[in-house]
């Protein structure tokens, strides 16, 4: 049977140019030139299609997300909404991922937690979102009738997540609250993990390996028993530490609450 | 991080992907006109591969506004024209930023 040929998609030479910029052109040299030619354009006709085309960032060059969320970086102190619509979409994505959990979808969802990744550390998103992130990773569907499709027992690919994001990231998470909220999440995590079972070799060297970067000194625990009553040590802990802190501040003067540092520990 | 009840800017899910930024306003403003300083509107998409939902944020002016409006939206049912339910979910976004420049929306 005679097949039609294939028609080719044809975009509109802004949009061929905008994809030449960002699909082609960038790289570490050019990215001046980049943020420079982005944003020449006309913003009201393109900004859309421009944000279409950052949250493509599986079809570039994984080593390369980063430079999108410096360009994101750049863009925000002209056109703040873009850089706000960047961050949703890229959660949206994840949340999406994990509603549908698609074989298919996981290279681009791997690349949405670098790009996150990548966001915080030119500060666009602060560590409360990580977190939050992250423990949304490992508890979303559970519990749930949709258990079994959302996160079989046999499925990896949240270890995945979670070891890309703290690749690209969890290294500035070493003082302060944050560094208290990276301490309990990883133990968190090594709960899911035990509740996994033997991890597949590959993710178990990776895990080594963001274990002896972040945390050399942590244990790794091996038994349910173990990592449970290390999770009711924390929280007493931090439960005694809130409760200081509560103390403190009655009788400090509460000026203004700087945004950027999410210090409060929340105990729930 | 902002405690819950400082929390203004919600996300809309799973919007019928035929919905238009104007149908849905019109829908928000019968309760929440002037209650809410900023909205940005993600369109759906329907194609034979996929089908994509439609989303939109929104900043409301107080917390309070907030409670109001997921008692009223959070579980709603949008049907499109060919019957099919959407059951909308409204949540907090995960993100509590809203741009800094307030000059491109006006919320109308």
């Amino acid at each position: 049977p005679e097949k039609s040929a294939r028609v080719s998609k044809v975009r509109p030479p802004l949009y061929q140019y905008i994809r030449k910029l960002i699909f082609s052109d960038l790289d570490k040299s050019s990215i001046e030139h980049v943020l420079r030619q982005l944003r020449k354009l006309p913003w009201g006709e393109c900004e859309s299609y421009l944000l279409k085309c950052f949250l493509k960032v599986h079809k570039g060059k994984y080593s390369q997300i980063h430079l999108l969320a410096s360009l994101t970086a750049g863009l925000s102190r002209y056109h703040d909404e873009f850089a706000v619509a960047v961050v949703d979409e890229v959660l949206e994505e994840i949340r999406l991922g994990l509603e549908l959990n698609e074989y298919g979808m996981q290279q681009r969802r791997i690349a949405s937690m670098r790009f996150l990744g990548e966001l915080y550390n030119y500060e666009l998103v602060d560590s409360s979102l990580i977190f939050d992130t992250l423990n949304l990773i490992l508890v979303f569907g559970h519990g749930t009738s949709e258990q079994e499709t959302l996160d079989p027992l046999e499925d990896c690919f949240r270890v995945r997540m979670v070891i890309t994001l703290l690749e690209t990231c969890g290294h500035y998470s070493d003082r302060g609250s944050s560094k208290r909220k990276l301490d309990r999440f990883l133990i968190h995590f090594q709960r899911y993990i035990l509740c996994k079972g033997v991890l597949p070799l590959d993710i178990e060297f990776d895990m080594q390996d963001l274990f002896a970067v972040l945390r050399p000194n942590m244990i790794r625990y091996s038994s349910m028993e173990d990592v449970d009553a290390a999770l009711i040590e924390i929280e007493e802990h931090e439960h005694s530490v809130s409760s200081q802190k509560e103390n403190n501040e009655k009788y400090s003067d509460t000026g203004k609450s700087p945004l950027r540092t999410s210090s409060n520990t929340s105990v729930n | 991080m902002k405690s819950p009840l400082d929390r203004t800017k919600v996300v809309l899910r799973h919007l019928p992907p035929t919905i238009t930024e104007s149908m849905l306003i019109d829908q928000i403003d019968i309760r929440f006109v002037n209650r809410y300083n900023w909205l940005y509107f993600r369109p759906g998409k329907t194609s034979q591969k996929r089908q994509v939902c439609a989303r939109a944020y929104i900043n409301f002016n107080r917390p309070e506004d907030v409670i109001e409006f997921a008692e009223l939206f959070d579980g709603h049912v949008f049907v499109n024209e060919k019957g099919t339910q959407f059951k909308v979910i409204v949540e907090y976004a995960p993100s509590q930023r809203v741009p800094k420049q307030w000059s491109k929306k006006d919320g109308r």
